[in-house]
């Protein structure tokens, strides 16, 4: 490790001696507390130019080498801070795809905003569009704009499972224009002001007792022609830059945040008396290596991604070994904690993925296998593209009611 | 037995064949009129003496609806007035539906529903009684599974009316471990049936890439090994309800495999439905949530596998 990082070390750890929130998980039992928390801190973090620490030099905040970059991460992590849910669609998804599609003009107007604290989510899935994401059928019409002004795309349909969606005040929102061709080639990729008359957002009930994701239903809002990233029929393209941003570093600091973690399975083991049983140590024992195993493998895909040696699928590796071994450090947990973890106790919202209420976070657990692309999604890439396996015949169907 | 198992079965999933989580009130109604709590009681004492398999056959329809209420716990009441004899007037009562219920775990916790119950048993070291609910400490312990209504019981040094004590105790602690984990067992087995049937009908429905998801062989695979792995464990069940011989260890084993059968299956019905899956309007996470309370409700597996393995040591 260089002089240069070992200092950034230091002085991120000073740093957070001063302003990292103490006692916030207490805190954090309800949602407006959550809010104000993420908030707050993310403000915080903004001042002291640790928010975005992935956005290119130009950008307040932006510039780190990926090195650095992982750097502050671990140390945000080591002072258990908590983990930017709001604002993560923000700095990453709506971020990431603004710097590389947006107009001069666009970035100019939104990612200042960011920095602001304007709160983005994703609308991209629907009821009828999970992992087959192109069959998504919001559909969006161009019209001249009655009220003057340039041509407006007249938006309606729904959209389900955004994060964080009934706060946000901005969406990247993915529709139909045309369905013509093969279905990725009519999609184009607009930016909706939530506060648009006919938006409605509707919160969805998880089942460990969140609410971080919205329904969105879209009923003939208007979004002005000017609010596109990239041309009309390019939606698809434009969508991959907002998927891919979510991996790689968030996986680092995820995984070094499980790996922080596990002195909350060493407390338990010891709070139940389980210090002299084998069994518990050699699976606790399996469950360090395999997270240490994670971790090493998202650093090595970020070391691959610096020299430019990235592949496809290399992704998908990361996630899946992060997710597996995610459920597996909460079904420990679980297993552990016995009856005890069976009497519902109050989430602490935004506490991360790790909170020690065992239920609760093992039901959580299945966000990552879930979103982001399923696990089989993921072992479908892996197998495709990495191990260049053939695909599975896009004309293989069963005809209607022969199933 | 003079009903066969089937005809039981029959009986039982006709009796909860409609939605989930049915009435708890309308269900312990429907228990009491079927004559389910009298099921495993000997004929002269008034029951129907059908024993353990029939425990299990109500069990599992019990479980495969998700039915709320002390079912469990009052057949170990039954059971236990039963073994001890001379209890005839209790014991009827107990019979026809006026709840007594029992710890589904250690000491007097996990009690289900004992702010209904008229009586609770006890069961100590050498000693085993019934105690009347009134006067005592209850707590409520809301858990995440809220089919069940569990509470902590703080009896003091009530004593009530002495079962067995001494051997006697000890024998029929055993033989209630044993039917606990039968009882449990079979919640599990028809929950994890439920909830494969399920999953099964919504990768037939769900169409992603323009095709059911059915057609996906990775999925259907998944579910082909959920169904192995249930059969096995249903022939597990029924091997070791038929045995006479099977005590607590080797019942708890099975419970503990029931439930991790349980689990598997819940937890896989999550993953194949996707999204849907985590959210409260589906009922997915019902069975999750009844999997997990039942693999640590009666000793959990750790515990019984442990037991097992010395068992099997020393064989
Ligand atoms: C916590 C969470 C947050 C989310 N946040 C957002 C968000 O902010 N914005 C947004 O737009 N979306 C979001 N999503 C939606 C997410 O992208 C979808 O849930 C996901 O793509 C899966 O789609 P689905 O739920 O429709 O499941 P389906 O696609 O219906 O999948 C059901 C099952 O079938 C499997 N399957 C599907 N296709 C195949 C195949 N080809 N081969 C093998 N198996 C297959 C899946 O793996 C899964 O097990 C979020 C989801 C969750 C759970």
């Amino acid at each position: 490790m260089s002089d240069a990082l070992d200092s950034l070390r230091q002085e991120v750890r000073d740093w957070l001696a001063v302003h990292a929130p103490k006692d916030w998980r207490a805190r954090s039992t309800s949602e407006a507390a959550f809010l104000e928390l993420q908030r707050s801190w993310f403000t915080t973090l903004v001042k002291g130019g640790y928010a975005v620490p992935h956005w290119p030099e130009n950008w307040p905040g932006g510039g780190r080498s990926l090195a650095e970059q992982k750097v502050i991460y671990e140390e945000l992590a080591r002072a258990d801070t908590p983990r930017l849910l709001l604002s993560f669609m923000s700095t990453y998804h709506a971020a990431s795809t603004l710097f590389e599609w947006g107009s001069e003009e666009q970035q100019q107007r939104y990612i200042p905003r960011i920095l602001e604290g304007e709160i983005w989510c994703q609308g991209f899935s629907e009821p009828g569009a999970g992992s087959d994401l192109a069959a998504l059928r919001t559909r969006a019409e161009r019209r001249p704009s009655f009220s003057g002004g340039g041509d407006v795309y007249v938006v309606n349909g729904q959209k389900l499972w955004s994060t964080m969606g009934q706060f946000a005040d901005q969406c990247l929102l993915l529709v139909r224009t045309s369905s013509e061709g093969v279905k990725q080639a009519g999609l184009t990729y607009l930016l909706l002001d939530l506060k648009s008359p006919g938006v409605t957002a509707r919160p969805i009930h998880q089942i460990h007792g969140d609410e971080e994701f919205a329904e969105i239903f879209l009923d003939n809002v208007e979004i002005p022609v000017a609010n596109r990233l990239g041309e009309e029929g390019q939606g698809w393209a434009v969508a991959q830059s907002t998927l891919s941003s979510e991996r790689g570093l968030t996986l680092l600091e995820l995984s070094a945040r499980m790996r922080g973690a596990l002195w909350r399975i060493g407390d338990l083991i010891r709070a139940n008396g389980r210090s002299e049983d084998a069994g518990v140590l050699r699976d606790f024992g399996r469950l360090a290596s395999k997270v240490d195993a994670t971790c090493a493998v998202a650093d090595q895909f970020l070391a691959n991604r610096i020299a430019g040696e990235e592949r496809v699928g290399d992704a998908s590796i990361v996630k899946l070994a992060y997710s597996r071994t995610l459920r597996e450090f909460t079904s420990l947990g679980l297993r552990i904690s016995g009856l005890d973890a069976q009497y519902h106790a109050p989430i602490t919202f935004g506490g991360g993925m790790e909170t020690g209420n065992w239920m609760a976070d093992f039901m959580n657990s299945y966000a990552w296998t879930i979103a982001g692309g399923s696990d089989e999604v993921q072992r479908n890439i892996i197998a495709e593209r990495l191990l260049g396996m053939p695909r599975e015949p896009k004309n293989w169907v069963v005809k209607e009611g022969a199933a | 037995m003079s009903m066969t198992r089937a005809e039981l079965q029959d009986a039982a999933t006709k009796a909860f064949d409609g939605d989930l989580t049915p009435d708890a009130a309308h269900s312990w109604n429907l228990i009491t009129d079927m004559g389910w709590l009298m099921m495993a009681v000997p004929e002269d004492q008034g029951g129907l003496g059908l024993g353990r398999e029939a425990v299990g056959v109500i069990h599992q329809a019990l479980g495969r609806t998700l039915v709320a209420g002390p079912a469990i716990a009052q057949m170990l009441v039954i059971d236990a007035l039963s073994a001890a004899g001379g209890q005839d007037e209790l014991l009827g009562r107990a019979m026809a539906g006026e709840i007594m219920s029992a710890s589904l775990a250690e000491g007097l916790r996990a009690v289900p529903d004992a702010d209904r119950a008229s009586h609770v048993l006890r069961v100590e070291a050498g000693r085993i009684s019934l105690l009347p609910v009134e006067g005592l400490a209850l707590t409520a312990r809301a858990t995440w599974d809220k089919t069940r209504r569990l509470f902590d019981v703080d009896a003091g040094d009530a004593v009530g009316v002495v079962l067995a004590q001494g051997d006697a105790a000890t024998a029929l602690a055993d033989r209630l471990s044993a039917l606990r984990s039968v009882a449990l067992a079979g919640d599990c087995l028809g929950g994890a049936d439920a909830a494969l049937a399920m999953t099964t009908d919504y990768l037939e429905t769900r169409r992603q890439f323009d095709r059911p998801l059915a057609l996906f062989q990775a999925l259907k695979h998944r579910v082909a090994d959920m169904k192995a792995a249930l059969a096995a464990a249903q022939a597990l069940f029924w091997a070791r309800t038929e045995d006479s011989a099977a005590d607590a260890v080797t019942m708890g084993a099975m419970k503990a495999h029931a439930a991790s059968i349980y689990r598997l299956i819940a937890e896989e019905a999550i993953q194949l439905h996707g999204g849907i899956g985590l959210t409260m309007e589906h009922p997915c996470h019902l069975f999750l949530k009844r999997a997990t309370l039942n693999a640590a409700l009666g000793g959990d597996g750790d515990q019984w596998e442990e037991a097992a393995g010395r068992r099997a040591l020393n064989a």
